[in-house]
């Protein structure tokens, strides 16, 4: 047995530096990454929160188109957090009320005749924008001024109904863009900048509220990532969470790694509006970003795994990964899996390549779209192929998601909604 | 006793205890679940083509129903293939695009319902779910709904056939789990914790959807939410998924006693309901006893994964229905 130690010892080290990691160094590294890609999601908000209020304050194409390119650029380091989603409970509880989808974008402004009632949400046509008073079970509402309280007590998830997503980016990128109506067609949501206008300018009717509801949303958004930040931070509960008990740390790392990979983000998100060849069902449906959203998932995946995150001002945030943990203890298994994430982010690279050369994704889901569809489909299949290695891992560091089974699971994050 | 046996005689399947359990899972389970449901699809489809009046073809609808709830919690392999599983039986679907698409072709081009045509055609206006609407309308439907039975019913037993017929490949997998050149599952433990987690998976989709679902909250029931509500089969559904993931569970593992009284107790309790479409949970008193079997079902799965997990050395996977 001793022979056999000094034996593994020799071949691990040999390997280079991945023994001197620590689980404790680990998850110290994870939670630093995690401060910095929600200080970078802070900081890109508070920029789309100065531009939409340049939007609102001088309302022109300019400052529109303006307030649109902040909001693309605040998805980048966002989406590379939501792998820090589903280990965390004290993440998941807070991620819907910024990043909350499919919504039914009817409850909060103006929409085309077409979009119908929904069978579940009797409120899904409310236009609060429109209605400054309502009734809401049962009780009346006064929306008279449309505050970040209100939006945060009272319209989110409002009866109940989780598709009145009525605040985070979704319900920002739906009042910079509006309902993309192109169908599988070119083209994203095209709403006037006189939607700001305010006076006999206004289009569509309510643009002192609905420059009210922006501003209010985009305030209510840096506030929600001011508090996520301080959370990661030294000292905050999500971080404790984490590095109390680096065991604990580790097997959030990894599930959140596979929760995202494959029932989420390969399921939910992508295989889902394949097979149903529709248009809406994209997460970025309005703006048509979503071959940005679904890549900086897939990045943020395999950031968690080798323990680096590179911020938006191009620093890199580096440290001990459960890249050297798994290779100290099975290198067969660490290079299968840096090979996967590899494979999984360049197929959805491949998607992103094509919709920046001009076929949107919500075009890749029309039907018989055979080409679009393959390469979706591609990028599903790697992102399902990553998750048994992902398990693979678990097992390899001796770690058990039984052990934290039972009460309300760490892998159904819709428990932790209900 | 019997494991020791077979690894005593030397036995190439048996020479692992976890390739015994595996095997009687498949073969016992799986294997003869999809053949079934293949049969009972074939013999829906041909009903229809004879008499596509909704009282013919309900019998025969509801029998292939009942196939499918035997196999329905297994989501890999075959069936997550083109979509089929989400085809076959395309539930919950809250913003009612299987309605709005059937629309389109109950009033549209016939050549949409030719078969190659109908397998691209959007996954909520196919499978069991499709024909449910077809068969149970709650209100007229526009236009003649015979071509659209009997396109459906026909496109049903198409995927049902490939199922059938690509899963002996797949069984072969996971049975050769361990042996060299088999990339997909490394060891036996492997393929033995990808059946487990599809056991688990399958309680807690009980409790989230099925259940979960028509309960909303005590203050905001969904009763218009009951899976299948409108042919009356919300609480057979339940009964007969329990049923499949108990034989299931049972398979794999005869040794954790713990979770077969845990599943037994769930069946007993979702078998005397005596409320076919959860149509009480709209009153307190029912609510209630819905909830009950609820409970029974999550404490079945704490069971399955505090006693059979390290019963049979696995880990819980991650399963395709994670996410919201």
């Amino acid at each position: 047995m001793k022979r056999l130690s000094t034996v593994f010892l020799l071949t691990t080290s040999l390997a280079g530096p991945a023994l001197a990691a620590e689980p404790a160094d680990v998850v110290r590294n994870y939670a630093d990454i995690a401060e910095a890609v929600y200080g970078d999601s802070l900081t890109t908000a508070q920029t789309l929160r100065v531009a939409v209020g340049t939007l609102i304050a001088q309302p022109s194409e300019e400052s529109l188109l303006a307030a649109r390119k902040a909001w693309l650029a605040a998805r980048v380091p966002y989406q590379q957090s939501e792998a820090y989603r589903f280990g965390n409970p004290l993440v998941d509880d807070w991620e819907g009320k910024v990043n909350a989808w499919p919504l039914d974008e009817g409850f909060i402004d103006y929409v085309d005749p077409s979009y119908g009632q929904s069978e579940e949400n009797d409120l899904a046509t409310l236009n609060v924008i429109a209605t400054p008073h309502f009734m809401l079970s049962g009780k009346e509402v006064d929306a008279t001024t449309i505050t970040p309280a209100l939006i945060a007590d009272t319209l989110f998830e409002a009866g109940g109904i989780e598709a009145n997503v009525a605040s985070g980016y979704h319900a920002i990128e739906f009042l910079l863009w509006g309902q993309d109506l192109n169908g599988t067609g070119p083209g994203a949501g095209n709403r006037p900048w006189t939607d700001y206008a305010q006076g006999a300018d206004c289009t569509n009717g309510n643009c002192d509220r609905r420059a009210q509801y922006l501003l209010a949303a985009s305030d209510l958004l840096v506030s929600d990532l001011q508090e996520m930040t301080a959370d990661w931070a030294e000292g905050g509960a999500a971080r404790a969470h984490v590095t109390g008990d680096p065991q604990v740390g580790l097997l959030a790392m990894l599930t959140g790694m596979g929760s995202l990979s494959y029932g989420e983000l390969a399921g939910q998100r992508m295989k889902l509006g394949v097979m149903l060849n529709d248009p809406e069902e994209e997460h970025d449906c309005f703006s048509d970003n979503t071959y940005n959203s679904n890549y900086y998932d897939g990045v943020g995946i395999r950031n968690v795994y080798l323990g680096s995150y590179t911020r938006i001002d191009g620093s890199v945030v580096k440290g001990a990964s459960l890249s050297d943990l798994v290779a100290a203890k099975d290198p067969s298994v660490d290079t299968e899996m840096k090979a996967r994430l590899d494979a999984s982010v360049a197929a959805l690279l491949a998607v992103k390549t094509r919709a920046e050369a001009g076929e949107a994704y919500d075009q890749m889901l029309a039907p018989g779209n055979k080409e679009g569809e393959m390469l979706i489909l591609t990028a599903v299949k790697a992102l399902v192929d990553q998750t048994p290695v992902i398990e693979r891992s678990i097992a390899a560091l001796g770690l058990s998601k039984t052990a934290f089974e039972g009460s309300d699971s760490l892998d159904n994050p819709g428990a932790v909604f209900q | 006793m019997i494991r020791f046996t077979a690894l005593a005689l030397g036995f190439g399947l048996t020479a692992f205890p976890a390739l015994a359990d595996l095997k009687q899972a498949v073969e016992g389970q799986l294997t003869p679940g999809y053949a079934a449901f293949a049969k009972a699809s074939a013999d829906l489809a041909a009903v229809a083509q004879m008499d596509c009046t909704p009282e013919a073809v309900r019998p025969a609808w509801n029998a292939a129903y009942d196939a499918w709830l035997s196999v329905s919690f297994y989501h890999l392999g075959p069936v997550e293939e083109d979509g089929r599983a989400l085809a076959i039986h395309f539930w919950p679907d809250p913003k009612g695009l299987g309605a709005k698409a059937q629309r389109a072709l109950l009033t549209g081009d016939a050549a949409a319902l030719e078969p190659a045509a109908f397998a691209d055609q959007s996954v909520a206006a196919r499978g069991l779910m499709g024909l449910e609407r077809l068969l149970y309308p709650e209100a007229p439907l526009e236009g003649d709904a015979c071509p659209l039975i009997r396109a459906t019913a026909t496109d049903l037993a198409r995927m049902a056939a490939e199922v059938n017929a690509a899963w002996p490949g797949y069984a072969a997998t996971l049975m050769t789990a361990g042996e060299p050149g088999n990339a997909a599952f490394l060891t036996p433990q492997e393929a033995l914790q990808a059946l487990f987690t599809q056991g688990a998976s399958g309680l807690e989709a009980i409790v989230d959807q099925q259940l979960g679902r028509p309960l909303g909250s005590f203050d905001k029931p969904h009763p218009e939410r009951a899976e299948s509500r409108v042919s009356g089969r919300s609480q057979r559904n339940v009964v007969l998924m329990l049923q499949a993931l108990r034989g299931f569970a049972a398979a794999l593992d005869d040794k954790s006693p713990l979770t077969m009284v845990a599943m037994d107790r769930a069946i007993g309790l979702a078998e005397k309901l005596d409320d076919p479409a959860f149509a009480s949970v709209g009153e307190p008193q029912g609510h209630l006893r819905v909830e009950i079997v609820q409970q029974a079902v999550k404490a079945a799965r704490d069971a399955m994964i505090a006693e059979m997990a390290p019963a049979l050395g696995v880990d819980l996977g991650f399963n395709s229905q994670d996410g919201d």
